[in-house]
């Protein structure tokens, strides 16, 4: 999902990914982090970090990408 | 450096569930009834399967797709029971089938000459439930060798499917299995769930099995 909308040069700025998992998702939360934080510290990313929201229901959807911009802060 | 914020709120699933859409339509069009049979490891779904096959084979013209971590074992034995094709995933460590894996192996069967295909997932309760694999119906298969609380234990597996075979029934009188108890937690979990009772190893209750299934596949004819 990642690659299909970053710039290839932005999936090595990537911060962070947000997720909302849902309790009855069938996932486990706990196993899915491990998952990710492997899956995003590898190439072409850099070491970006999950963020897992918990939610009632079954949802299980990605909301957010993080990227660092490459300009300075305001 | 800014950090900028992208707005996605895209659902894990959307491609995966493209794709069964489409393997969906694809069976309806050719009036196939696909069974996708999920399980933990060890409840029995080959040995159900070997016996479907030798008994409804050429009568119902079933093909299957088995899905294994590792190695065609399942494929294998399930072939030496039939001459019609069984398609063989081995996925290569995922826990799971996916609607991509299942479209792939459609391509090696000839679904003109097939009227039910069953799908033998990975052995896994927890994530096949999640994936959509465009079956007409998952059928959950439990044994008594796992304890009743297992529609408790994973009750979305046991939401998403609409048919449960209760397996090794012959084991009943050497185990401490409240088979009623089993009943109400399925019955808890999915009000709607329609079981089965079987033995694939003794026969018993395995008429029941093979009587729905002949009236399934009867119940669709190609688009």
């Amino acid at each position: 999902m990642a690659e299909e909308r970053l710039d290839p040069e932005a999936l090595s700025r990537l911060v962070s990914v947000g997720l909302e998992v849902g309790d009855e998702s069938g996932l486990e939360v706990a196993n899915l982090d491990f998952c990710l934080t492997a899956l995003l510290g590898s190439p072409p990313f850099a070491g970006a970090v999950p963020v897992i929201t918990r939610l009632h229901g079954d949802a299980l959807r990605v909301t957010y990408f993080e990227v660092e911009d490459g300009r300075p802060e305001d | 450096m800014a950090v900028r914020r992208i707005d996605v709120r895209e659902r894990v699933m959307t491609r995966n569930d493209e794709l069964a859409a489409g393997v969906r339509e694809r069976l309806r069009q050719a009036g196939v009834v696909a069974l996708n049979l999920v399980s933990s490891p060890g409840s029995g779904k080959t040995t159900l399967l070997e016996c479907t096959l030798e008994q409804l084979g050429e009568e119902l013209d079933i093909a299957v797709i088995t899905g294994d971590v590792q190695t065609q074992n399942d494929a294998d034995r399930l072939a030496r029971r039939t001459t019609r094709l069984v398609q063989a995933v081995v996925t290569g460590g995922a826990c799971h089938l996916d609607a991509l894996q299942v479209e792939t192996a459609l391509g090696a069967l000839d679904l003109e000459r097939t009227r039910l295909l069953f799908i033998e997932n990975v052995g896994n309760l927890v994530c096949p439930a999640s994936w959509d694999l465009g079956e007409e119906a998952k059928v959950v298969v439990f044994s008594v060798t796992e304890g009743e609380d297992k529609p408790l234990k994973y009750p979305k597996m046991f939401q998403q499917s609409r048919y449960a075979v209760l397996n090794k029934i012959d084991l009943l009188p050497h185990l401490r299995f409240d088979l009623d108890q089993a009943v109400a937690n399925a019955r808890q979990v999915n009000p709607q769930l329609r079981l089965f009772f079987t033995s694939a190893i003794t026969g018993e209750g395995m008429d029941q099995w093979y009587a729905f299934l002949r009236e399934h596949s009867r119940a669709v004819a190609p688009a």
